[in-house]
């Protein structure tokens, strides 16, 4: 494993160019994993549509992709980028895996090549769960970022499946009839460890030595690794400029996705997120930064805490009872063996 | 599988206009030197049109990984590589069994991108191929000449489901931007799957191809078949399949599906239809040049029967498929009978649409009665092509237009009579419909 200073100072492959909006948590993650990717190994990466892709590959504009300042004579530092539909980027990549495999095999190749496959949760959990589902059931031998901002971002902030229930989207409004979002997100993670992953993780660069040590890590698994990356939305889920980070590492403390990491064969671990309420943030002061819950709590200027709104304690309530589930729930993935 | 080396020697590389390319990355002659010959001489055999389709990709060295996923009447294609590549023990090709079609076409992608020299192949039919649209559109944009999606031809929808062959779903998707080739009978098959990708690699097309036969009457019957050692496929391919003068993602610095303003677009997309319209250059070269080596008829615009050598012709047919057999058996006796001049055309090249070709072919008959063997709203897919090849003829043969085989059904002799009484009384001056359905020797 490398050292976090290490880690810091290489080049990314993720390029000054991208037009994701200032605060994008997306273009944190990207960053790093350029980084951690900076490792001696030639890149394969694949992204799907998404607010990553639409940003960050578009032309006439800035790719903002590529080997950086390096001399092209160092293949060490080649990379390479495909897009294709929405659901694609596993795919795609599981054939990269599988083209690159098959010349070795041939003795075709002699130099490394690591492939990275990315999406956003819409393309990752909705049209493409079939897709990243098979490709962990066939073991390829790929990392997989899934950028978890829980809406369909590129496309107006829509619902997708992993939205936080009462979350104010676009296609589940807040009204007299309806309180936002009416469902419970889709157990994505123990889903990848059913079909079959190597390593699967949920962490977010606001733990920033944890979130290069689990790509580093996923990089190195001999099976599919899967990152999904608690990605707060500035546009989507209205908060303040500068927030970005802080909203992301108080989302994992007080239980709305907790940073964990499982590694086949070695079991897992919830990071910085206690087992019991009492020991968390409160769960209103992470719903308070975001407009997308403006409609479940309200400051209090007696305390200057966030409060439930009048009439809303039982959705309030509920919202507490679905995140104790969620860290119990990561908690018992984490024995899985 | 043992993990190369990491090393920071340079690797030599030059620019293109779609980032650096390192020649030196792949090392071809390893996979072709790791080819393990299926034939070392010419043999006739006995198969299918799929075992056909399948011991053409087999022989190839450029294809070394086989996507697939079942779908009637295309799965014997996919069982046919299995049981070959089950049976080499240390060899070094790869069956890849998908999800569904649609991950198929995908793979593809990543496929084709990651090695522009070697040839990904699949094959597919009907609704299995409208489940793979969402991406042949992205293929047949996409430069990569490198992909064979052979498809075995059955009438689309499920409502009815029909399995038999017409070819509405290739018909259907001639706008997905292949390089789409017809094939009728077993060595037609063979040979056509054999050249599609010296075209579709062709660095002046770069444009995948879509080869196909007509499912169960091509597909599933047995008939002779001559197959060539692969050594002289591989002298015939290697002469016509230079390397990619473009990176691939294991052999360069590259990005491929960026995101355009509508501006850019227009070029990506009259550059597209330029590479494809370079088809109808080489693809008569290749069609001689395999004529040359395997004393058998390469890839052409057509086949025809009965013409002249002036072209002056009564009434000329223009179709596809192994129904114009049957056209070609009863052709004189009708000719006879009826004292006119008959001739036909059996399309190959579907797309791009050989005008100038059909129209030198056509420019002097006096009617052309077009069989359409699939579903269309209007006048059918086939008649409107034609009509555009006919249209700036200074004198336009009639055109009409009749549909017959749908659903995969016979085209019987009696049927061909049928079709051309009605094409002969819309010579002799009776106004006939828009277009008429003939099944089994009747006007339905």
């Amino acid at each position: 494993m490398s050292g976090y200073k290490d880690i810091a100072l290489r080049e990314s492959s993720f390029r000054p160019g991208s037009t994701l909006c200032p605060g994008c948590m997306e273009s944190i993650a990207l960053q790093n994993v350029g980084r951690v990717s900076d490792n001696g190994r030639k890149t394969i990466f694949s992204i799907g549509t998404s607010c990553a892709e639409v940003s960050s590959l578009a032309f006439p504009n800035v790719v903002a992709w590529g080997r950086g300042d390096a001399s092209p004579d160092d293949f060490a530092k080649s990379f390479s980028i495909i897009h294709n539909v929405f659901e694609s980027a596993p795919t795609l990549a599981e054939a990269a895996r599988d083209v690159s495999d098959i010349l070795a095999d041939h003795g075709a190749i002699d130099r490394p090549i690591q492939v990275i496959a990315a999406s956003g949760d819409g393309g990752a959990l909705a049209i493409g769960l079939r897709s990243l589902l098979h490709t962990i059931y066939r073991q390829s031998r790929i990392t997989m970022v899934v950028l978890v901002n829980e809406i369909f971002a590129n496309t107006g902030f829509q619902y997708s499946p992993a939205t936080t229930p009462f979350a104010e989207t676009s296609t589940t409004p807040v009204g007299e009839a309806q309180a936002g979002n009416p469902r419970l997100p889709l157990d994505y993670i123990h889903l990848c460890i059913a079909a079959g992953a190597g390593m699967v993780a949920q962490v977010s660069p606001a733990h920033g030595k944890l979130f290069v040590k689990t790509i580093e890590k996923a990089l190195a698994c001999d099976t599919t690794a899967v990152v999904f990356v608690p990605a707060p939305c500035i546009s989507g889920w209205k908060f303040d400029d500068g927030e970005t980070v802080h909203l992301a590492e108080l989302g994992a403390q007080c239980g709305a996705y907790p940073a964990f990491v499982w590694e086949r064969g070695k079991g897992g671990a919830v990071k910085d997120c206690a087992r019991e309420a009492d020991d968390r943030p409160r769960l209103e002061e992470f719903l308070g930064l975001q407009r997308r819950f403006h409609h479940l709590v309200q400051k209090d200027p007696a305390s200057g805490q966030f409060v439930a709104r009048p009439g809303r304690e039982p959705d309030v309530e509920r919202m507490r009872s679905w995140t104790q589930s969620n860290v119990e729930r990561l908690f018992r993935l984490a024995e899985l063996p | 599988m043992k993990e190369p080396i990491a090393t920071a020697a340079p690797m030599p590389h030059h620019a293109t206009p779609s980032g650096d390319l390192y020649p030196d990355a792949v090392r071809l002659e390893r996979v072709r030197e790791a080819h393990r010959a299926l034939y070392t001489e010419r043999e006739t055999i006995t198969a299918d049109g799929n075992a056909a389709a399948a011991l053409a990709t087999l022989q190839m060295w450029r294809c070394v990984l086989y996507a697939g996923f079942p779908i009637t009447p295309s799965t014997k294609w996919m069982e046919t590589v299995a049981a070959h590549i089950a049976k080499q023990v240390g060899g070094k090709k790869r069956v890849k069994l998908m999800e569904a079609e649609h991950a198929v076409a995908d793979y593809l992608v990543g496929a084709a991108a990651a090695c522009r020299d070697l040839v990904f192949p699949t094959a597919t039919s009907s609704v299995g191929l409208d489940h793979m649209t969402e991406t042949t559109r992205s293929l047949g944009a996409s430069g990569l000449g490198n992909v064979l999606l052979i498809d075995v031809y059955r009438a689309t929808a499920n409502f009815p489901l029909c399995i038999e062959g017409d070819p509405s779903d290739t018909l259907a998707h001639r706008d997905d931007g292949f390089i789409q080739i017809a094939c009728r009978g077993k060595q037609q098959i063979y040979d056509t799957v054999l050249q599609a990708p010296c075209l579709g690699m062709h660095h002046d097309v770069l444009t995948p191809t879509m080869p196909g036969y007509y499912g169960i009457k091509d597909s599933h019957r047995n008939a002779r078949l001559i197959v060539e050692p692969d050594a002289e496929v591989h002298a015939f391919q290697d002469r016509w399949i230079q390397p990619c003068p473009l990176p691939g993602l294991v052999n360069g610095d590259t990005a491929f599906g960026t995101c355009v303003t509508s501006r850019h677009f227009q070029g990506f997309k009259v550059s597209q239809k330029r590479r494809m319209e370079r088809v109808l250059h080489w693809l008569p070269q290749i069609g001689a040049d395999f004529e040359r080596q395997f004393g058998r008829p390469g890839l052409a615009f057509f086949d025809t029967t009965g013409f002249p050598d002036d072209g002056a012709v009564d009434l000329a047919i223009v179709t596809m498929g192994p129904d114009f057999g049957t056209f070609e058996a009863m052709r004189e006796q009708y000719a006879a009978k009826s004292g006119l001049r008959v001739a036909g055309v059996a399309m190959r090249l579907l797309t791009p649409f050989p005008r100038d070709a059909v129209r030198k072919r056509l420019e002097r008959a006096k009617a052309v009665v077009v069989v359409n063997q699939a579903h269309h709203h209007g006048r059918g897919h086939l008649t409107l092509d034609v009509a555009d090849a006919l249209a700036d003829l200074a004198v336009m043969p009639r055109i009409i237009s009749v549909f017959a085989g749908l659903g995969g059904a016979d085209v019987s002799q009696a049927t061909w009579e049928r079709m051309l009484d009605h094409g002969r009384a819309a010579l002799g001056g009776t106004t006939v419909p828009p277009w008429a359905i003939f099944h089994e020797g009747r006007q339905l």
